[in-house]
């Protein structure tokens, strides 16, 4: 037990002191300081003004009423122009060269046709932009609305009135407990999670690839074995880097926490006034969920830790532990691809089974428990089955590691790999 | 305590994937001796040494070190090894690397700390104790290594191939060393494929090739054993009465005769008093007779043929 301390706290004192770490720590609030400001940055000075011309084939008053609102809250600079069928093809020929020109971003034909069946036809170059689209298609919509309506004789009072938008607040159930977190907060909280989890399994993981790696091909595993057994250097790596994975995620987290409380005066100084709500809602986290995080987190991190030590320790360099890599990395991005599934459906089947399969519920579980409510034997059959594979996934790469450490040369195959795991 | 083994290795034996690498090999360090483990490249010196370390576990035989049953692991804070490959962690720095190395071993930090200072300043490495090891020369390296070997005193030093690599200072600096913890009473077991090395300073000696036990004992019982019989002769008168001595095949086994001087081995089992005699009665007369010893690579190649004295042809690296 002495001996795996004095292997962790080498690990620990060294990485530490590395100006790797020093870089990424510093590096990790400046990103998160940047998600605060950029988002409102951008809905600030963003969408960026919009210059689009009406085309009226012939309308009664829809192009001129649409003008009208498209010009009055939006940045949007509408011009109307009125033209005849026959001429359409030549004005859309220069309009389309005006839009090449970036003269204007497009042009909207309005036709009564809009009135009778809803058909519109917008050109531009900003087509892409979502955003944009949503816009001009719900101030499209409203004005048809409007115009259909009151051509129907109904009164003009009435139709303000019907068009009061609705508006739903959506608040989590959690534990038979309706919670403070909205439905989106809960969706960036399972995002958050699952960001996290990835980068950090992945990372520190990584590391301790490197870590064995570097030990075989510096030749000082050959000084270490004589007084250290294999499994002591294993563990003892493995906690050290994992110690010092969370002592970077402890000090990221108190800056992200900082940064919230902080967010006015960080606006401030990047010259933003924005109100106390300002940028995107930070998501209460409750507890259980950072429980359930750290001790997932922990749990994925040893699996795949213990999977990276025993790829580096049947590598030879740095190059061949990287190709080496690949099955594990491919088994760490399984949930991450399935994400947007278990975020939609965090109750579906596919998100159930992934968060009870061991490789994948490091992530799956954490992201679906953020997201909606995880019956508690789910979670308990999750833990145990995670429990079960780590153990056994430490037993068969402590094996792989005792005899890779002390093995140069070629690659082992398959088969002799099966053979040192069932060597004595 | 003089006649107590430090190691005592019996019938062990390791196979690896499609070859034997040592067969059988006993063998008994006595406390306090100087011993050297000797083979060409290939015999499985590295092999037998990892295996008194435990690093890896023999599959047959047994192995007894301090007269104990624990693993040579359980015992390393009494053991100091050095492998024969060697490397460091570069971008440590020098004495945190040497404080880290002994803490391995189970020597407190504090007195790692202050050994590992005293060690370091003795052997000229005192400006360089905050700066990593990447700084440092081959040669530093080597010392920092050396100095990880016999920091925690050790009552057992088993070095692989200990010269190997080492520029001639260091490695007179290292002899000096290994002698005198030799004199102060601990054991000293090392490997090498340098003949002349080890019959330097060895008190007794193991040969090993092709994972097989040649000879061991002590090293003025091998020579007497093996010697003795090369006599180097050369006389002033009477040339050709030698001549016809020489020839005699009861006595004389192979002579390289230059006509006045002559290198000769005699039959097994033959007095060199006697050939002595048959000269002098020939009336030849004799300036020189030497009972020349044998050189242990002599005695080696004698043994087990100049073939199995050279290397293998396939360096079986990957698997010693």
């Amino acid at each position: 037990m002495r001996k795996i301390w004095v292997v962790v706290q080498r690990e620990f004192v060294e990485k530490v002191r590395n100006k790797w770490f020093i870089i990424s720590t510093v590096l990790g609030p400046l990103l998160m300081a940047s998600f605060v400001v950029l988002p409102i940055l951008m809905a600030e000075g963003g969408g960026a003004q919009r210059r689009i011309v009406v085309v009226d084939l012939g309308t009664v008053d829809l192009a001129s009423r649409l003008v009208g609102v498209l010009r009055a809250p939006l940045p949007v600079t509408a011009t109307l122009l009125r033209v005849e069928l026959a001429d359409l093809a030549d004005v859309a020929d220069s309009l389309t060269a005006l839009v090449g020109g970036k003269e204007v971003d497009g042009y909207l034909i309005v036709s009564e046709e809009a009135v009778e069946d809803g058909a519109v036809e917008y050109r531009g170059s900003n087509v892409s932009s979502m955003a944009d689209m949503q816009v001009l298609e719900r101030v499209l919509r409203e004005t048809v609305v409007t115009e259909r309506l009151g051509r129907a004789g109904v009164d003009a009072e009435v139709v303000q009135r019907a068009r009061i938008p609705l508006r739903m607040r959506t608040l989590s159930i959690r534990g038979g407990k309706v919670t403070e977190g909205s439905g989106e907060s809960a969706f960036i909280l399972a995002y958050a999670v699952w960001l996290v989890l990835y980068m950090a399994i992945l990372l520190y993981g990584v590391q301790v690839m490197g870590a064995v790696v570097e030990e075989k091909t510096s030749r000082v595993i050959e000084l270490l074995i004589s007084s250290l057994r294999p499994f002591q250097l294993l563990a003892g790596k493995v906690i050290g880097v994992g110690a010092v994975g969370l002592f970077q995620l402890a000090i990221w987290g108190v800056c992200a926490w900082l940064l919230f409380q902080q967010r006015e005066l960080v606006l401030r100084v990047v010259g933003i006034d924005a109100g106390p709500a300002g940028g995107f809602a930070f998501p209460a986290v409750p507890l259980e969920t950072i429980a359930i995080v750290l001790t997932y987190f922990l749990l994925g991190y040893f699996l795949y830790a213990a999977m990276f030590a025993a790829v580096g320790a049947m590598s030879n360099s740095d190059a061949e532990a990287r190709q080496a890599q690949t099955p594990v990395i491919m088994l760490l991005v399984i949930p991450t691809v399935l994400m947007l599934g278990i975020l939609q459906q965090p109750d579906g089947a596919m998100a159930v089974s992934l968060s009870l399969i061991p490789f994948c519920s490091p992530i799956a579980m954490p992201v679906r428990w953020a997201a909606a409510t995880v019956p508690i034997e789910e979670l308990a059959l999750s833990i145990g089955l995670l429990v079960v594979a780590l153990l056994l996934v430490v037993w068969v790469a402590a094996r792989i590691y005792r005899v890779g450490i002390l093995m140069y040369g070629k690659r082992p195959n398959p088969k002799e790999l099966w053979r040192w795991i069932r060597t004595t | 305590m003089q006649n107590q083994m430090v190691i005592e290795a019996r019938g062990i034996t390791k196979r690896f994937a499609g070859h034997t690498a040592v067969r059988a090999l006993s063998l008994q360090v006595p406390t306090g001796s100087v011993y050297g483990l000797l083979g060409p490249n290939g015999a499985g010196k590295t092999t037998t040494i990892r295996m008194l370390m435990n690093i890896i576990v023999p599959d047959e035989g047994s192995i007894r070190l301090f007269g104990l049953e624990d693993s040579g692991r359980d015992l390393s804070h009494r053991i100091g090894y050095l492998p024969e490959e060697r490397g460091l962690y570069r971008k440590m720095r020098v004495l945190d690397l040497v404080i880290f190395l002994a803490q391995a071993k189970g020597v407190p930090r504090r007195t790692a700390k202050g050994e590992g200072l005293e060690w370091l300043t003795r052997l000229g490495l005192g400006d360089w104790i905050r700066k990593p090891v990447s700084d440092l020369s081959k040669g530093m390296q080597q010392k920092v290594q050396f100095i990880s070997t016999i920091l925690h005193r050790p009552e057992l030093l088993i070095l692989d191939e200990p010269f190997s690599g080492f520029d001639p200072v260091n490695t007179q600096l290292m002899k000096d060393i290994v002698l005198e913890l030799g004199r102060r009473g601990t054991t000293v077991l090392f490997s090498t494929h340098i003949m002349e090395q080890a019959e330097k300073l060895c008190d007794s000696v193991c040969i090993i090739a092709r994972g097989e036990k040649v000879l061991d004992g002590r090293l003025s019982d091998i020579k007497r054993q093996h010697g003795g019989l090369h006599v180097i002769l050369a006389v002033e008168q009477g040339v050709e009465s030698v001549h016809a001595l020489l020839s005699d095949r009861s006595l004389v086994a192979k002579a390289d005769n230059y006509g006045s001087y002559a290198e000769v081995e005699l039959v097994a089992g033959s007095d060199p008093q006697r050939l002595l005699e048959a000269l002098m009665r020939a009336g030849a007369r004799v300036r020189r007779f030497e009972l020349a010893e044998p050189t242990l690579n002599k005695i080696f190649i004698d043994i087990v043929g100049a073939d199995a004295a050279a290397p293998r042809a396939q360096e079986a690296r990957a698997h010693a």
